[in-house]
């Protein structure tokens, strides 16, 4: 069996990967562009969902940023990681959508969930949970909710998150503590309810 | 639950673990065709599509300096010859003496 890569060595080939499917893409190879957007679907939804909420919204804002980072590849500097160029991206359309949207009424969460109802299985524990953090998430500052959702969930550095938002790292890593202390204390009073 | 240290450079595998179940999207695949179906519509900046899109300027700017050019040049060419100047005009040996002498003889003689 073949040695395991040493970490930063797979990073550069991740990254020298990524520059050339860019490249092929950037010359109008579809094929190349699709294996950039099932790699980065995922994070892409994710990231677009922390900061817009609704998930349909969501996906829109992710479908426009793919296409925009399609139009603008020529731009992406390929000795600089791909994915936190093509964040930077998708943040910025899920916050002029979130911009640009009408209000909406928002939905009244279920009851239950609000006042830690009673919990049939673990399915209804599990999604009332998730709808409970998509709340507290909802309630922190957008660039919070991105720093956190980067840091914790996707496994960014915080150079990179800093590279994403725009802001310096010292602000990312106060961001991403504040975000964390909030949905800490959510989950903590999760389990004692539980 | 521990409270986290303020610059934790470590990702939080609790709240990374709700916070992905929480956004979970779901199914990429239908996310994925729709992306791809839009992105065959989009036309990316080839150098070619970079040449067409300076076409136009490009021919309007050639035509101005051509335009210029031919001021440039006519108005060289059609240029008036240079006056005389005072000095020229009295000291320099008249080019038709003659003439010049009947010319002052009949003012004079007026």
């Amino acid at each position: 069996m073949a040695d395991p890569q040493p970490p930063q060595r797979a990073a550069r080939i991740a990254q020298q990967d990524e520059a050339d499917l860019v490249l092929r893409a950037a010359a109008g190879d579809r094929s190349a562009f699709g294996v950039l957007v099932e790699r980065y679907a995922g994070v892409a939804r994710r990231v677009a969902r922390a900061v817009l909420g609704n998930p349909e919204d969501a996906d829109d804002a992710a479908q426009d940023a793919m296409l925009s980072a399609l139009v603008k590849l020529d731009q992406y500097d390929p000795r600089r990681p791909f994915g936190p160029w093509l964040l930077r991206i998708v943040a910025n359309a899920a916050t002029d959508r979130r911009r640009r949207r009408t209000v909406r009424r928002v939905e009244p969460l279920d009851a239950g969930l609000t006042a830690g109802g009673p919990r049939p299985d673990t399915t209804a524990e599990r999604r009332a949970l998730g709808e409970r953090l998509r709340q507290a998430l909802a309630e922190l500052p957008e660039r919070r909710r991105v720093a956190v959702v980067l840091f914790d969930v996707e496994g960014y550095s915080h150079a990179e998150i800093a590279a994403v938002l725009g802001i310096p790292e010292g602000t990312v890593r106060s961001e991403v503590f504040h975000a964390r202390r909030r949905l800490r204390a959510l989950l903590a009073d999760w389990k004692e309810e539980a | 639950m521990k409270e986290p240290l303020p610059f934790d450079h470590r990702p939080d595998p609790l709240v990374g673990e709700a916070l992905r179940q929480a956004l979970e999207p779901g199914d990429a695949t239908p996310f994925v065709a729709r992306v791809l179906a839009r992105a065959a519509e989009v036309r990316i900046a080839s150098w070619d599509a970079v040449l067409a899109r300076w076409a136009r300027p490009g021919v309007a700017a050639a035509v101005l300096v051509a335009l210029l050019a031919g001021y440039l040049v006519g108005r060289a060419t059609a240029a008036p010859a240079p006056r005389p100047s005072v000095y020229d005009a009295l000291l320099a040996p008249p080019a038709h003496p003659g003439e010049v002498e009947i010319v002052l003889a009949s003012v004079i003689g007026n």
